[in-house]
């Protein structure tokens, strides 16, 4: 039996290529692509109502959105496949400040390769993807934290900023 | 083998020509989740468990949305066997002073599938590599012997792969039953069926022995193995769930080739099955529901029912247990023991399911 090359919740390094492409509008209507936030290091995380372990880290989503605000790092919560209301209501119960984008379809979350959630992807600032997590992580502590950082500095090096 | 075996087909042949529901080929997707809960009570040392998941590949039948897991297993980690397209969550727990738990819940859709063979084949074939895989012998499914000489004896008058199968459909219709001491689904051993004439057992069985004599004369052929979510929607109580609680509902179907038309769908074990539990039970051939679930079951699946894998002789990661001849139940054990898979308290688990509404 072949086993996946990850196991879940542990933050892997990408190695299947091209990011996929991503053009999805949030609750409020803004398309985001990853050309649009180009320039930012990204957290694009696969995620549904209906899954514990999505919910349970979405809070340190946001400690993590809150510690870095001033630098170039978004998150980008894409939901799969559930209708407005459901969303709305969630987030009532847990107010969020980043963008809910709607995978209506399902199609982005399966070209991403998200069939298991949560699925989390860090796209560096040249917008490559740079790793993977598939289940819930603590994005707030070492080591999430830890590589977004790292990224954020790459650009640093790279004298972007 | 009992010779009155072979002579009761040929009036439910000419009779399965037409198909009485008129099934749209474009009926609405529905979704559905369910929900797979194991807790092991007394684990020994190193405890695993192996659950089944949907079906990987998106078709015009079935999508899988996702799935999700929460639970103290040490390690969890999906799972798939690279031949089959066969797809499993593996928990592993290492410490005996907590009781293992895994929960998974899954979201797929699904819509009603029909091939209506009464209209004419377009250009569907099946690439040379796939011919040969689906028409291979598995461990269970021999295609050579008295599995060979039964199928030529059942399709001496078939030409084509359409007629060749519904042949085949015919005769494991009127030939076998379904037997309620069978535990679980039945294991598939269709050599043995076939030489000891006893040709009783459930979907597991039934549905193997349509795919072996179907492979062994060339016709592709595949089960898939699976779960009933959900009431049936044309009136027949045996071909459904009637409550969320779909611990004991595995179910398995078949398919084969037909060039022209590509995957059919059939299900004569689910003939059977509404011979012996459409209330009010034991119904005669020639009872109207058994007439026209017969005609109805060889072209259309209800997808009232959620698909798993395709795959054979399945070795469980990290097991110590022999092959299983397929992966359709909860698989666990603890202290090196494999617990029974066919008993859902010694396994302890539950799968509960539910529509839920679409996008």
């Amino acid at each position: 039996m072949a086993c996946s090359a990850w196991a879940v919740g542990e933050l892997k390094p990408w190695t299947a290529g091209a990011a996929p492409a991503l053009s999805l509008q949030d609750l409020g209507g803004a398309m985001h692509s990853l050309e649009r936030h180009r320039g930012k290091v990204l957290l694009v995380n696969f995620w549904a109502t209906w899954c514990e372990p999505c919910r349970a880290e979405m809070p340190s989503m946001e400690r993590l959105r809150k510690s870095l605000e001033g630098r170039p790092f978004e998150v980008l919560a894409v939901n799969l496949a559930e209708p407005r209301s459901r969303i709305e209501k969630f987030l009532d119960q847990m107010p969020l400040g980043f963008p809910i984008l709607l995978d209506r379809d399902g199609s982005t979350a399966k070209a991403w390769r998200a069939r298991i959630l949560p699925a989390s992807f860090l796209v560096g600032r040249d917008g490559r993807i740079r790793y993977v997590a598939y289940g819930e992580l603590d994005w707030a502590a070492a080591p999430a934290r830890d590589r977004v950082v790292d990224l954020l500095s790459e650009g640093l090096r790279a004298g972007r900023d | 083998m009992n010779r009155r075996h072979f002579l009761a087909s040929s009036s439910a042949f000419l009779a399965a020509q037409s198909l009485p529901f008129p099934v749209s080929a474009s009926s609405a997707w529905r979704t559905y989740e369910t929900v797979t809960r194991v807790e092991i009570q007394w684990p020994k040392g190193v405890s695993r468990a192996w659950i089944p998941l949907p079906l990987v590949e998106d078709n015009e039948w079935h999508k899988t949305i996702g799935n999700s897991w929460s639970g103290n297993a040490a390690r969890l980690q999906p799972m798939g066997d690279g031949k089959y397209g066969l797809s499993l969550l593996y928990a592993e727990w290492r410490d005996e002073r907590t009781n293992p738990v895994v929960e998974v819940t899954s979201r797929f859709s699904t819509r009603d599938r029909t091939v209506d063979l009464s209209k004419p084949g377009g250009t569907a074939e099946l690439s040379a590599p796939d011919r040969e895989f689906y028409t291979a012998p598995t461990e269970l499914i021999p295609t050579d012997g008295i599995v060979r000489k039964t199928a030529l004896q059942a399709t001496k008058s078939a030409r084509t792969d359409v007629d060749k199968a519904r042949a085949l459909y015919e005769w494991v219709v009127d030939n076998t039953f379904r037997n309620p001491k069978t535990r679980g689904c039945g294991w598939g051993d269709i050599k043995q069926m076939l030489e000891t004439g006893n040709l009783g057992g459930k979907c597991g069985d039934l549905n193997a022995l349509f795919v072996g004599l179907a492979r062994s004369i060339g016709v592709p052929a595949r089960d898939t193995y699976g779960l009933r979510v959900a009431r049936s929607a044309h009136g027949y109580a045996s071909l459904g769930v009637g409550s969320p609680n779909v611990t004991r509902a595995q179910h398995c179907r078949a398919e084969f080739f037909a060039r022209g038309y590509g995957w059919v769908p059939v299900d004569p074990a689910d003939v059977r099955k509404v011979v012996l539990e459409e209330p009010p039970g034991n119904l005669p051939m020639r009872h109207e529901k058994v007439d026209a679930a017969r005609k109805r079951l060889f072209g259309n699946w209800e997808m009232n029912w959620l698909a798993y894998n395709r795959g054979h002789d399945v070795k469980l990661p990290h097991s110590s247990g022999p092959k299983l001849p397929y992966l359709m139940y909860v698989n666990a054990e603890t202290g090196g023991e494999m617990l029974d898979q066919l008993d859902p308290d010694a396994v302890q688990y539950t799968i509960s399911a539910r529509e839920v509404a679409p996008v």
